[in-house]
């Protein structure tokens, strides 16, 4: 397999456990004797196939480094010694796995998927702070943070204020046109409470004309405005439930997850006794057979023994097989971190189970 | 995509703090940290544990100077909040009360009345007084606090009119902060006192509740736009039955709220007795004036350190001084005094002090004023910081531990629920770590411990971890630097004390 783009990283990263073998170029030092009688270090690049003990993301450098012991008789290295293999975007390598479960499957299906890139560009923002986010595929990251102390407006504070607006929303245009790449993203979004957002919005389209910015002229359709609570990230999930922007993004991963949770929560605030949350409870309502949705984290998979992933695995066939639904949340995205909070999993039960309260969780 | 950005994860969960942020306020951080991060330096958080200067200390002794003059020398200082459902007419009563009492002169009352009706807001020139920017006259609504000075009988009154609308509701908590009586304003017409008191989308109630929250115990309820309902009496009762009931819930004494009919915009009630026969038939009591007149003098903590909550922070223009404003919430201050500023650790003196746009000598537990600062870096201060004793500093902190009330309508709140938590003029994004207990409401102790989650109407104690620091102090220490709120979605979810600060 090739990593095309970080997306792909992380589906590697999903899909690689210990226990597998990887096998890609990389550079090792070799020890040499030269010709002089000393040793020489020596950097060479070969082809080294590893059996996996620890993977690890690399979030800063979009590289995956996977450590293990090498299984491939090899003139450099001896079988058994300690490698560390690092794989970028770009680099090809071949992953070799005891049993690809269903999950696994599912995983390479959605990594191979052609589909149109879900990429949305979000800025934001209330009045003194701003995140630029850019929500993928699998994953949520912020690009940008920008924090500036604003005075209120009365009194003679009022041309400061002006002049400490103007400069705010001088920096988020800045950030918009370095992080905002508008041949990779749908469309961008510009959220806030209150007026900020038409403010910044103004500002934006008229310094792109004052400056002639074209990225920004050409694809003024493509901005739209969204009304959210804060300027905060966890007001993120807002914006992807706002109706205009679910329109364009209503198959992507991230849209389903915001759904999904944002049901199991009006279903523990209107029926609580349909809903449950953490492995006990959930094992729990699963022997007697009341999954409706199944919410877990892809974390859980990963982080757990083969034991314990083997039940996951049984669990999500399991709910899938009796006719409901299973959401494997990336723990990359916004609903993800959050339901991660919550243990990681939890479900929406067919009908109410009230003496779940009564057992430990 | 460029190849030389770099992509970063979503998992800043406990804030993004890059380290590397000595970039300036307002300047494009360069290098390459993995988020791209522009902060204020404040929020570097200077200090660390080692720099404050221990806490066993000798005990602290107010100075002579600090303790009030003579008795009946001085007007006590009044923080009155302004509060209540959008559109009720909080502006325009304020407004209309500083005309009356020869706060705006004709001239410029004149002035405002022209210019509201070039915008075609001819009603709205008494709001215009409070409501400065261009921003709000345009709109019609007040975005920030609104601060004006009058002055009664027995009271220098600080007016705080505050926005009603939904999404300046964190504003709003600024103003009520501060204040020690408040004015909820109704607007009488059919529908709309409805309207405000919806339990989800009128702000009548969460604003009754967020003001008791802050420690308020003294209400008037102004029931305006009475002209609009020809000033009968019976709605003014099904007015005062339906929200009195509710206000009991919220904690607030029958004896201790008092009932105003009056009507801003025809001058009604407000400083003299009504002219209107149809109010005059039914009503006898107070008008307005003589109402806050008659609201008993909050306590003041004159005999502690100072500490006061930075509300704004304004650099002039001309002088290029920095000044902070707010209220002091204990102690007292005057020129010359060392203050420093939490959580940059900067120390810096008093040049002068200023109430009203009118210089004084002493500022003391209570007043709102303005302090000129030298010596403070402009990067080193700003709204939701607070200024104290330099011996006697103000914790900050990062995880706290609350006991909370969590009010109607609020979805439930479980472990991971991601929040905007409010303390003095502090917000941070934070999260639920714990849910430690539930509290029985009658007898306050703990009657189940770790539930599930939390719903409408229970009282629990939980942790909670924060974004950023923040100036904070358990509430049996200072009120002021303890009451906190709790807010998502738009709503304020949950309102209540911190009672213990949490080390990591």
């Amino acid at each position: 397999m090739v990593p095309v783009d970080s997306d792909d990283l992380w589906f590697a990263y999903n899909l690689i456990a210990p226990g597998d073998s990887v096998m890609a170029v990389t550079v090792r030092k070799v020890l040499r004797e030269a010709a002089s009688g000393g040793r020489d270090a020596e950097r060479v690049k070969l082809k080294l196939e590893i059996k996996v003990e620890a993977v690890d993301y690399d979030k800063v450098g979009t590289v995956l480094r996977i450590r293990g012991k090498n299984v491939l008789e090899n003139e450099h290295v001896k079988i058994g010694a300690f490698h560390t293999l690092e794989i970028e975007l770009q680099r090809p390598f071949v992953l070799r796995k005891g049993v690809w479960d269903s999950l696994a499957l599912d995983v390479l299906h959605q990594a191979s998927d052609p589909g149109a890139s879900a990429d949305l560009a979000v800025v934001l923002m209330q009045e003194g702070l701003a995140h630029i986010l850019l929500v993928g595929r699998s994953m949520t990251t912020t690009r940008a943070r920008i924090e500036t102390s604003i005075p209120r407006k009365h009194g003679p504070a009022i041309a400061g204020y002006d002049s400490a607006l103007n400069k705010f929303f001088e920096n988020v245009l800045q950030a918009f046109l370095k992080h905002i790449d508008f041949s990779v993203v749908r469309c961008a979004v510009i959220a806030s409470p209150g007026f900020t957002k038409d403010q910044f919005h103004r500002h934006l389209l008229l310094e792109a004309e004052r400056r002639q910015l074209r990225p920004i002229i050409e694809n003024k359709s493509r901005i739209i405005l969204v009304h959210t609570s804060s300027g905060y990230k966890h007001s993120l999930r807002e914006v992807l439930d706002a109706p205009n922007v679910m329109n364009m993004i209503k198959d992507t991963k991230a849209a389903q997850e915001v759904r999904a949770l944002k049901d199991f929560f009006d279903m523990l605030s209107n029926d609580p006794d349909r809903a449950c949350y953490g492995p006990k409870h959930v094992e729990v309502a699963h022997e007697r057979l009341a999954i409706q949705t199944l919410l877990i984290t892809d974390d859980l998979f990963r982080n757990a023994d083969v034991e314990t992933r083997k039940k996951y695995v049984n669990l999500v066939e399991s709910v899938k097989g009796s006719g409901g639904t299973a959401h494997i949340f990336s723990s990359m995205h916004i609903s993800g971190e959050q339901l991660a909070q919550l243990t990681g999993i939890a479900a929406v039960l067919r009908f109410p189970l009230p003496d779940l309260e009564d057992i430990e969780m | 995509m460029e190849s030389s950005s770099k992509l970063s994860t979503g998992n800043e969960q406990l804030g993004d703090q890059v380290s590397g942020a000595s970039s300036r306020r307002n300047r494009m951080g360069e290098g390459t940290p993995s988020v791209e991060e522009i902060r204020p330096q404040s929020h570097n958080r200077g200090m660390s544990k080692s720099d404050l200067p221990s806490k066993s200390r000798a005990p602290y002794k107010p100075e002579k100077w600090m303790l009030p003059e003579k008795e009946g020398s001085d007007l006590n200082q009044l923080n009155l909040a302004i509060v209540g459902h959008v559109d009720s007419g909080k502006s325009t009563l304020s407004g209309r009360l500083l005309h009356l009492l020869g706060r705006i002169s004709q001239k410029q009352m004149h002035k405002y009345e022209k210019e509201a009706k070039i915008q075609g807001k001819g009603s709205f020139a008494y709001a215009w007084a409070l409501d400065e920017s261009p921003e709000e006259r345009e709109r019609g609504i007040t975005m920030t606090v609104g601060v004006a000075y009058f002055d009664t009988k027995n009271y220098h009154v600080v007016v705080l009119d505050s926005p009603g609308h939904k999404d300046f509701i964190p504003n709003m908590i600024s103003g009520a902060t501060q204040a020690d009586a408040a004015i909820l304003v109704i607007d009488a017409s059919i529908g709309s006192f409805e309207a405000g008191v919806d339990p989800t989308k009128g702000q009548t109630r969460e604003h009754a509740q967020l003001i008791r929250s802050f420690g308020v115990d003294q209400l008037i309820v102004a029931i305006n736009k009475m002209d609009v309902v020809e000033y009968s009496k019976e709605r003014y009762d099904t007015i005062k039955q339906k929200l009195g009931a509710f206000l009991r819930l919220c904690g607030f004494k029958d004896l201790s709220v008092l009932w105003i009919p009056l009507s801003a915009m025809e001058n009604q009630n407000l400083v003299s007795a009504s002219s209107d026969a149809r109010l005059r038939s039914w009503y006898q009591g107070p008008h307005l004036l003589d109402a806050i007149d008659s609201l008993q003098p909050p306590t003041r903590d004159i005999s502690k350190p100072v500490v006061m909550p930075v509300c704004d922070v304004v650099k002039s223009q001309s002088t290029g001084q920095v000044s902070a404003i707010g209220k002091l919430a204990s102690g007292a201050l005057r020129s010359g005094s060392k203050v420093l500023v939490m959580p940059s650790g900067d120390v810096g003196t008093v040049r002068s002090l200023e109430r009203d746009s009118r210089p004084c000598t002493v500022a003391r537990a209570g007043d709102n004023v303005s302090v000129v600062l030298h010596g403070v870096e402009e990067t080193n201060i700003m709204s939701g910081d607070v200024l104290c004793h330099p011996e006697f500093p103000v914790p900050t902190a990062k995880h706290v531990e609350l006991k909370v009330l969590v009010l109607d309508g609020s979805a439930p709140i479980v472990i991971g629920s991601q929040l905007e938590f409010h303390v003095h003029h502090a917000k941070e994004a934070a999260r639920v770590v714990k849910i430690i207990s539930l509290l029985d409401p009658k007898t306050g102790k703990a009657s189940k411990k770790t539930p599930r989650c939390l719903v409408a109407k229970q009282s629990a104690i939980l942790e909670v971890v924060l974004n950023g620091s923040v100036c904070a102090e358990e509430y049996s220490n200072c009120k002021a630097l303890g009451r906190v709120s709790l807010r998502s979605l738009g709503r304020t979810v949950a309102v209540g004390v911190i009672t213990r600060l949490i080390e990591d």
